[in-house]
Order: C-alpha cells, then sequence, then structure tokens
C-alpha cells in the first residue's frame, strides 16, 4: 500500500519511467503468447518454436535491464534520513522498489494479455477485434497455466533482478560524508579481447560450410550458429568495455590545460563512468548489432515481420530509456555539488555546456565504435 | 528611491522577504562599510542566511532594495547577478561544498578557472592560499580524504583566492571543533584585513560576532540594538537539553 501511496505523490517523469516499464512489459508478455500461439498452429515443429521462444529473450532482457535502472533511480525509493528515522531503512525500501517494479510490469502484462485476447477476437466490442486471428491461432484454446506462466515471466524476473541489484549491501555513508570517487573501472582489456573474439569467430564461421546453422527471426535463410555466437560474443564486449571507454572520454575532455568548464565536464564523465558507461555500451552494441541486421535484411529476399519489427523497437527503446534513466540518475546525483557552484556564481551557461560537451565527445568515440563493430559483423554474412 | 551613501559597498534597505508564506526578513536595512568586517549576530532562524543571500544577489527579496557600489542589485537579471558572484563576491557556507570530483588545488581555482583566468596562474594563487591556511602539502588530495575543519579550510581558500570584493560567510564555523574554530577564523581574518576584503559574516555564536569591526544583531527577522532577549531565551533551551 505504501508503494501505492508513494506511487501517488510521485513526479510526473517518475511515473513517465513506471508506465515505459509497463509497456516494455506489455510487449514482452505480447511476444512470449505469439510464441505460444506459433508451438499451437504447428503442433510439429517444436524446434522452431523454442527458437522462437529462445529469441523472445533479448527482448525479456532488454526490458529486465530497463526495470531494474528505473527502480534503482525511483526517488520514492532512495534511502532518506526522515523515512530511515520511522524504520523504513535501506532494506525496506529495497523491497518497496521491487514491489514498484512489480506492480508496473504486473500491469503491463495485464495489458498484454487484454490486447492479445482482443486481436485473436476473443474479446470483441473494439475496433480491430480478430484483425490477427489466424496469426495468433485464434481456432485453438489458449492453454491457460502455459499463458500465465509467460505472462509472470517478466515481472518476477524484473522483481529479481531489482530486488538483487538494490539489496543493501554496505553500512549507510554518514549524512556529511563526501561520497568517495569511484576508482577508474577496468575491464577494457576484457571488453577488446572479447569483442575482438568475437568478430574473429563470426568471421571463421561463415566461412565454414555445414555446421549449425540458426534462423534468424522473419527470415527464410538460416545463417551459421557460430555468427550468432560471435554477435552475443562483440555485444558482450562492448558492454564491458562501456565504463573504461568513457573514463577515457572524460580524460580526452580535459587534455590540454582544461578551463573551469573542460575540467568540470572531464571530471564528471570519470566520476560517472561506471553509472553511464554500462548502458552506454549495451545501447552500442544494440546499435552495432541493428546496424549489422539492418545490412543483412536489406541484402535479403524481403523486409521483416511485424513481431519482428516489435522486437527490435522493445530492445532499441529500452536501452534508449535505461541510458536516459541513468543519465536522470548521474544528474541528480550530482545536484548538491552543482548548487555549491551557483553558489559561487557559476553561470547557468555552463553547466550546459559542459552538458553538451560531455555529450559530443561521448558522440565522438562511441559513435564510429558502433559503425566499425557494425560493419565488421556484417561482413561475413552479405559479402 | 533613497540614494545609498558613497561610502558603503553594500547598502540594503527595508528588506521583506518570506519562504512560502513564512516570514524571514521584516524590514532589515543595513550598511556595510569599504574592508570591514560586519558580523550578522542573532539567533538560528533569525534570517541571517536569507539576509546574506539577499544581499550577495542569490535570492531577490520580496520588497526592498540592495545596492553595490552606489548601484542597485536587485533590479539586475539572473545572468547579470550571477557574474557580479562570480567577479566580485565570494561565498563561504556552513558545509564547505566542494565539487567530489575535482583535486583539493583544483577546487580552490575553480572560481579563477571560471573567470577564465589562465590555468598556471589560478593554480599558483590557489596554491598561495593553501599554504596560507596550511593545507598546502593536501593540494593533490580529493575532498573525501579531508577532514572536515581541513574541507571548510579549502572553501576559504576558494573564497579569498579568487580576490573578491566582498566575502559572504554564512556560519563558516558553524561546523567546527572550538579549537579548529578559533584558528580558521584567526588565519581568515588576518588574510582578509590584509587584503581589505570587505566580509558579512553570519554567525549565532558570540564568540565569533566578537572578532568582528561592528556587529549587527538580528531577532526574527528585524535588527535590534543587542541581542541580551534572545540571548537569555537561548540559554534556557540549551540548559534543558543539557
Amino acid at each position: 500500500m505504501l508503494a501505492l501511496r508513494l506511487a501517488r505523490g510521485a513526479h510526473p517523469l517518475v511515473l513517465l519511467r513506471r508506465l515505459l516499464v509497463a509497456t516494455a512489459s506489455a510487449g514482452v508478455g505480447f511476444l512470449l503468447l505469439s510464441a505460444l500461439t506459433h508451438a499451437l498452429s504447428h503442433p510439429g515443429e517444436s524446434s522452431s518454436s523454442l527458437l522462437r521462444l529462445s529469441w523472445c529473450l533479448i527482448p525479456l532482457a532488454a526490458t529486465v535491464q530497463f526495470a531494474v535502472a528505473v527502480a534503482r533511480t525511483d526517488p520514492s525509493t532512495r534511502p532518506r534520513t526522515g523515512l530511515s528515522a520511522v524504520g523504513l531503512g535501506p532494506g525496506r525500501l529495497a523491497v518497496l522498489a521491487a514491489v514498484s517494479t512489480t506492480l508496473s510490469a504486473t500491469l503491463g502484462s495485464m495489458v498484454a494479455l487484454l490486447f492479445f485476447l482482443h486481436l485473436r477476437g476473443d474479446l470483441t466490442g473494439l475496433p480491430f477485434d480478430g484483425a490477427a486471428a489466424e496469426l495468433l491461432a485464434a481456432d485453438q484454446p489458449l492453454p491457460l497455466a502455459a499463458a500465465l506462466i509467460l505472462l509472470t515471466l517478466a515481472p518476477l524476473t524484473a522483481t529479481a533482478a531489482a530486488a538483487l541489484a538494490l539489496r543493501p549491501r554496505t553500512a549507510e555513508p554518514a549524512p556529511d560524508a563526501l561520497p568517495k570517487p569511484p576508482a577508474a573501472p577496468g575491464g577494457l582489456p576484457w571488453g577488446c579481447a572479447l569483442t575482438a573474439a568475437g568478430l574473429a569467430v563470426g568471421t571463421y564461421a561463415a566461412r565454414v560450410k555445414g555446421g549449425a546453422t540458426v534462423q534468424l527471426p522473419g527470415e527464410l535463410d538460416a545463417h551459421p550458429l557460430g555468427v550468432l555466437l560471435g554477435w552475443a560474443l562483440t555485444a558482450v564486449g562492448l558492454a564491458v568495455a562501456g565504463p573504461a571507454l568513457t573514463h577515457f572520454c572524460g580524460r580526452l575532455l580535459q587534455t590540454r590545460r582544461p578551463g573551469g568548464v573542460r575540467l568540470i565536464a572531464g571530471r564528471i564523465l570519470m566520476a560517472e563512468a561506471r553509472r553511464i558507461g554500462r548502458p552506454l555500451g549495451v545501447l552500442c552494441a544494440v546499435a552495432s548489432a541493428a546496424i549489422a541486421a539492418w545490412a543483412l535484411y536489406d541484402a535479403g529476399p524481403g523486409p521483416f515481420g511485424p513481431l519482428t519489427g516489435l522486437g527490435a523497437t522493445l530492445v532499441i527503446a529500452c536501452t534508449t530509456a535505461t541510458l536516459l534513466t541513468a543519465v536522470t540518475d548521474a544528474r541528480y546525483a550530482r545536484s548538491t555539488a552543482v548548487q555549491g557552484l551557483r553558489e559561487l556564481g557559476a553561470p547557468a551557461k555552463s553547466f550546459r555546456l559542459a552538458a553538451g560537451l560531455r555529450t559530443l565527445v561521448l558522440l565522438l568515440v562511441f559513435a564510429p565504435l558502433t559503425w566499425a563493430v557494425a560493419t565488421l559483423a556484417a561482413a561475413p554474412l552479405t559479402g | 528611491m533613497v540614494a545609498p551613501p558613497d561610502n558603503d559597498v553594500i547598502w540594503a534597505r527595508s528588506l521583506h522577504h518570506s519562504h512560502n508564506g513564512s516570514p524571514a526578513l521584516a524590514g532589515v536595512s543595513l550598511g556595510v562599510r569599504e574592508g570591514e568586517v560586519l558580523a550578522v549576530h542573532g539567533p538560528r532562524g533569525s534570517g541571517k542566511t536569507t539576509l546574506l543571500r539577499c544581499l550577495s544577489g542569490q535570492t531577490v527579496a520580496d520588497e526592498g532594495e540592495v545596492s553595490f557600489n552606489g548601484s542597485a542589485l536587485h533590479t539586475l537579471p539572473p545572468y547579470r547577478r550571477e557574474r557580479l558572484r562570480r567577479e566580485r563576491f565570494a561565498w563561504i557556507g556552513p558545509e564547505s561544498s566542494l565539487v567530489p570530483e575535482l583535486t583539493v588545488w583544483e577546487n580552490a581555482a575553480l572560481p579563477l578557472l571560471l573567470r577564465g583566468t589562465p590555468r598556471r596562474q589560478a593554480k599558483a594563487q590557489a596554491q598561495e592560499w593553501l599554504d596560507h591556511l596550511d593545507i598546502g602539502p593536501l593540494a593533490r588530495q580529493r575532498p573525501h580524504a579531508l577532514s572536515q575543519a581541513q574541507r571548510q579550510r579549502v572553501a576559504t581558500a576558494r573564497a579569498i583566492a579568487a580576490a573578491p570584493t566582498v566575502l559572504f560567510a554564512d556560519e563558516p564555523t558553524a561546523s567546527l571543533h572550538r579549537l579548529d574554530r578559533a584558528q580558521l577564523l584567526r588565519t581568515m581574518l588576518a588574510a582578509i584585513r590584509s587584503h581589505r576584503i570587505t566580509v558579512v559574516l553570519a554567525t549565532h555564536d558570540p564568540e565569533v560576532a566578537a572578532l568582528a569591526d561592528r556587529t549587527a544583531f538580528l531577532v526574527d527577522g528585524r535588527r535590534v540594538s543587542s541581542l541580551s532577549a534572545a540571548e537569555t531565551e537561548g540559554r534556557a533551551e540549551c540548559s534543558l537539553s543539557v
């Protein structure tokens, strides 16, 4: 009840973020139910249905990542001295965050079920009812238990991940203690190694004929399994290297005698390397996969179907939203320092300039990287 | 509008201000002469911080006038007041409010860097004041590694290194122990007097107020001639809590 009461007084932006979690969860629920209907209408092709189901794991992972980011930045679940004084410490607040996540994700799943039944033609009275009756196997009865299990998948994983990510680990810092700046993130060697290995595996697998093959969703010709493994390795490598690259960008900003604005912008980027770098690396990996896939579908026989489109949109939207949420969180975390700078008379313009500089340097480093990885990953498939 | 006196650096007339309906200032008039240390002395909640924020142009009072060097401050647009704060004023708060990402010397040199002073010169100036305040060897540390007293010294160095015309100090020693407090104040005031910086010092501590050239007493947002009545009230509260 407290979670609901706190949600009622929350800022519209916070509510919007939760609504986005619900939407993402609805999308995943719909995709999972569609995979179920494929299994219902093609009883003989269990391996193909299983493949469809496993492709749904990527949107599910993106949704869970986004839900955790939202739970982490939710102001109503941040440790507050006032609530701590009445006995609502960090442990209880983690529970509260998990409950909020469950609420929004479950809401999304319910909407997904209603929409699914509506498109199947089971619920009537609205426009488009039964519009996708054939695709969604309307002639077969829906197995209730299977549908419910699939629908609870997103809320359950999101809740578990949020509770795990927010569990209180260390003792609370004293209120007047300054936060210790985190050490420089490692992971650049590992990231580079994984990315390089992924590209090598992909290229090698594309040349070898007669191995295990996997079909991309919505596409007819199969690709060697090794190519997809290579892609996955590359994506993991980029995500691992993200924080270290962000840290490097911060260092890059302050080269050659920085003035006040460049100094602050660079140091802030270095301090936030962990917070922003990870989602940025994931987004970079997703973007490079999207570019490579685009090149692939462009070279292939036809455009992809609506479900593949939904899944891809979901993944891209979730990773982008996760990055934006992390940026908002970082902004909140330095609000005290900004207040101090305002007292010194630092103009509002300089903060905007610093933010612009950070965005620019990140773009300059990450955009060519994404493009290069995408080109290299797509080369063996299209060439 | 009454013309402000010539020898006052900062001058305020009948300032009224309230926060969300609760009154903070109820008609305060004040003049600060050039090079003097003026203590604004009053108990907690008497409107000292609000007065300092109005005088330094961070807040515009609901009613009343503020002028700096003979020209009106309260009518200036926000960016002009920001520039004034950056180039002519300095601020020391009860918390040091250092930027945690920057090292000690970078924090101290920050106002100079924001003004566009070359890095080398800003560093030299900041280092000079850090040495003056006995924290020179800590210049390469980050603020989190420093004690509260050391951080407050960095904030002081940051304020003085920028060579301001007016220094606003809002309870600069409130979070310090007696020993640290006395030492920091003595060093600070000696440095200020040798550079003829005008200081407005808000404090609830009579010992601190006694170090100033002149004291303005503030009770419930009004200037009073002495603080005896308010002080006895404060003492009574203290004895209950001990």
